[in-house]
């Protein structure tokens, strides 16, 4: 069975023009263009099997959403060799529309003054389905995403979580063997984050949809996907399983604990006291020497805890990491 | 073939998409189709008190102006309320919406204008409806000479419409000269042919094709013949070509994303 | 108030107007854009009038051509010069904004009128040599008598900040009702026809000029416009306390719907 995905050698460089500033700079730019060529994607090679759900993680501008849009057909590849479905998206981009689904983030495709049952009767005149097949479908999934009662509301009167639960059903109801996210929990509260991606998770593994996420967020990362992709400035850094990613590259976790006592003090080793206020008291737990479970029941053992968090470091952070600790392109192990 | 008939029922539910997204208005689906009524009058208000002074003006009379306003309107109405997105399609482009529209298998340009209705331009087709009716250009004789002339006028201003914004592809911050460029083709349309000569009136056919929706069409309902009508479907028909050109090598110059990053 | 707290006011409101006007003539693009307009409209009119007179038909008080094109340049530059001030109150009535700035002792009204004030005289500033330039060369020349259009000016000014009076006013009706739109594109209208903005006055049938003076529409423009055709100090002076009465009655209006619309906060809070 071919990859669903494969990506050989792809590079997707784009040439800019200086700001132009108002109709004579434009003008001006026309006849004297100051263009400087930005490399978005630089050498990028991956395979995805169908069924899988990956994600591609990155800082902004690392070249996340070019890729992404590569793959869905919106942008030509430079240079490189770019299969979907075994279907080259530049060239056969209706063809594959068909057999995709897109849900961008920040942008959406219900129609915001209207409810979103009318969005899907479109779309399933946009993707020509069979009247009895796309009723059961929606069905299907007004039922698991538990939307029943929203549909017949016009969209713009949805929280932002209901609007993401439509948003996903609108893009699975063509059944599509491929769904890209471009940051699909954005903006939502920690409760609707952690529905969204259980919901995506179930839905990969029953239709067998293969997705491909990318995200700011690790916690996407985390409760969606097995296998992470991690770029930074145009390259492949990290092709790894989840668990291994954790394991080899998120060895820290940082505790943040607010008590009665003035300070508090864990002797633990792997512990280390961060810079910390009266009160609040700022912990960095080794995960390769201890457990954050032990370490937050030494705490709550030793002082009249009022409040207590537990936060990876920042993506960032783990980028930099990586960065320095890692050659690019790992391959999968 | 099946791919014909399957973007054409694409087409009659974005058409029934967007008559629902209009009434879900209500109260202000009445206002602002109301509004653009009284605006219309208005704007006629002003021939009306001129021609009660000087009963002709350039060979022409009340009644012709009559005609020239009732064919542009309608085919304005049409244009804006089947086609409302050609008034925010360079906003679309700049702002990357044509991105979900690439995703989807249905042809990106006919989405992307279909895809959004001004309920004012009920009160257009109302005005430009009433106006034929009263110049006698709905009697049975006259109604499929009106019914082309519409047309022409709508699709001409479309086509037009869909060029000057497709400029976006190409030149940043379009958005609000396409908007003004398409308001002076409507403005131009609005006039009477013999106004203008020479060099402008060749600028009207051309640039702001104004002498599409508004002259020719006019004529066509004024002193209906068969080579005004076989001009009137060669115009429409150019236009047309035009706009897909000019938008298809956009949208190539879009997918190769040399634009300025976002 | 006394003398020091009144100068410290108006310096106050001096310094938004400036401000304002220094920010609209930063908006090169919407300058131009309204030059262009005029420019558009003169001369499909200046078209209009050449063929409706090319066989010597009579107009009015013996204007011609040039002079009706130099009457539409003087009322398209006082309406064309005045922003929509409604807009922007009633977008702060929508989002709450303004119910901390009515309430306070700086008035909302005040410096919402210095702003358009402001805008507005930076655009009779630019569009009045511009669109005189564009009459010059469309009418090929002065009008008959020139002397009138120095006449034109300040009533034309006038006439601009009175449109901004009372766009204010239907701005602040958005506390009652939600969408003013309405209401502006109605006093517009009203102001084109009654106001003869493109057709002097004379021209109207008798029955419509009566009722058109029963408004503030024709000092608005017909006012001003007519000195085109004519240095005319008694007229003029007629538009100018037309003008300063209706300005009065506006802002007495004003200054109630302010007032009103601060108790209805202090009642029902935001």
């Amino acid at each position: 069975m071919p990859p669903a995905i494969e990506l050989e050698n792809l590079r997707k460089v784009f040439r800019v023009r200086g700001r132009a500033h108002g109709i004579s700079g434009s003008v001006r730019a026309l006849f004297a263009p100051t263009t400087r060529e930005v490399v978005a994607v630089d050498d990028v090679s991956f395979a995805i099997e169908p069924g899988e759900r990956v994600a591609f993680v990155g800082p902004n501008g690392a070249g996340k959403s070019t890729t992404l849009k590569v793959l869905s057909g919106i942008l030509q590849p430079s240079a490189g060799r770019v299969r979907v479905l075994a279907l080259e998206p530049g060239r056969e981009r209706t063809k594959l529309a068909f057999r995709i689904g897109a849900v961008f983030g920040q942008r959406s495709q219900l129609w915001s003054h209207l409810p979103a049952a009318d969005t899907f009767d479109l779309l399933a005149r946009i993707y020509e389905l069979a009247p009895a097949d796309y009723r059961q479908r929606r069905a299907e999934l007004v039922a698991s995403f538990e939307i029943a009662e929203v549909i017949e509301k016009p969209v713009r009167q949805l929280s932002l979580g209901e609007r993401m639960r439509c948003e996903l059903v609108a893009s699975l109801l063509h059944r599509p063997e491929i769904l890209f996210l471009d940051e699909p929990t954005i903006g939502l509260d920690v409760v609707a984050k952690a529905t969204i991606r259980d919901l995506l998770r179930e839905r990969g593994r029953r239709d067998g949809c293969t997705l491909l996420l990318t995200s700011h967020d690790t916690g996407d990362m985390e409760g969606v996907c097995e296998r992470v992709l991690v770029i930074h400035r145009g390259r492949l850094l990290l092709d790894r399983p989840i668990e291994a990613l954790r394991k080899s590259f998120i060895p820290m976790k940082r505790i943040s604990v607010v008590t009665e006592e003035a300070e508090v003090h864990v002797g633990l080793p792997g512990v280390r006291r961060l810079p910390s206020r009266p009160h609040r008291t700022e912990l960095e737990v080794d995960l390769a020497l201890i457990g954050v479970d032990r370490v937050v029941a030494a705490i709550v053992a030793g002082a009249r805890v009022l409040d207590l968090s537990v936060e990876d470091p920042p993506m960032e952070e783990i980028v930099t990491a990586i960065y320095r600790g890692a050659a690019p392109v790992e391959g999968r192990k | 073939m099946a791919r014909i008939v399957g973007t054409l029922r694409f087409l009659r539910a974005l058409v029934a998409m967007n008559l629902r997204a209009s009434l879900a208005l209500r109260g202000a689906f009445w206002l602002q189709a109301a509004f653009m009524v009284l605006n219309n009058l208005v704007f006629f208000a002003t021939w009306w008190l001129l021609f009660a002074r000087y009963p002709e003006i350039g060979g022409w009379r009340l009644h012709d102006v009559l005609t020239l306003f009732g064919v542009v309107a309608s085919g304005f109405g049409a244009s804006v309320v089947f086609a409302g997105g050609v008034r925010d399609l360079a906003r679309s482009i700049g702002e990357g919406e044509l991105d979900s529209l690439l995703v989807q298998p249905k042809p990106v340009l006919l989405h992307a204008v279909a895809s959004r209705t001004l309920a004012s331009g009920w009160g257009d087709l109302a005005t430009g409806v009433g106006m034929l009716w009263i110049a006698g250009a709905l009697a049975p004789g006259m109604l499929g000479w009106t019914a082309l002339a519409v047309a022409t006028s709508g699709t001409v201003f479309t086509a037009s419409g869909v060029i000057v914004q497709s400029l976006a592809f190409w030149i940043d911050g379009m958005e609000t000269l396409a908007r003004q460029i398409w308001e002076f083709t409507l403005t131009f349309s609005l006039y009477p042919r013999p106004l203008f000569t020479g060099e402008i009136a060749f600028l009207l056919y051309t640039l702001l094709p104004a002498g599409f929706v508004g002259f020719l069409p006019a004529e066509l309902v004024r002193a209906p013949s068969v080579p005004l009508a076989l001009a009137a479907l060669a115009a429409s028909l150019g236009w047309t070509l035009l706009a897909l050109f000019v938008f298809g090598r956009g949208l190539r110059r879009y997918a190769s994303g040399n634009r300025i990053l976002p | 108030m006394s003398g020091a707290r009144l100068a410290v006011s108006t310096q106050k409101y001096l310094a938004i107007a400036r401000a304002s006007a220094r920010r609209a003539f930063a908006e090169r693009a919407v300058l131009a854009g309204r030059v262009v307009f005029l420019g558009v409209i003169l001369f499909i009119f200046s078209r209009i009038w050449e063929t409706v007179l090319a066989r010597g038909a009579l107009t009015v008080s013996g204007a011609g051509k040039a002079e009706l094109i130099w009457y539409l340049a003087v009322t398209e530059w006082c309406v064309l010069s005045v922003p929509p001030v409604f807009l922007a109150i009633e977008s702060d009535v929508r989002s709450g904004d303004i119910a901390c700035r009515l309430v306070r002792p700086v008035s909302y009204v005040g410096a919402q009128l210095a702003e358009a004030l402001g805008e507005t005289a930076l655009r009779l500033l630019v569009l009045g040599p511009t669109g005189a330039a564009i009459a010059f060369a469309l009418a090929g020349g002065w009008p008959a008598d020139p002397w009138g259009l120095l006449l034109a000016a300040p009533l034309g000014a006038l006439a601009s900040a009175l449109a901004v009076l009372s766009t204010a006013a239907i701005g602040l009706s958005a506390f009652w009702i939600v969408d003013t739109s309405p209401i502006y594109w109605i006093w517009q209208k009203l102001a084109f026809v009654l106001g003869g903005l493109l057709l002097p006055l004379e021209l109207y049938p008798d029955w419509l000029r009566a009722l058109a003076r029963f408004s503030p529409f024709p000092a608005m423009l017909w006012g001003p416009g007519r000195m085109a055709f004519g240095f005319a100090p008694g007229a003029a002076l007629e538009t100018l306390l037309e003008l300063l009465a209706w300005s009065a009655l506006v802002a007495a209006g004003l200054a109630w719907l302010a007032n009103r619309a601060r108790l209805r906060l202090t009642v029902n809070g935001g």
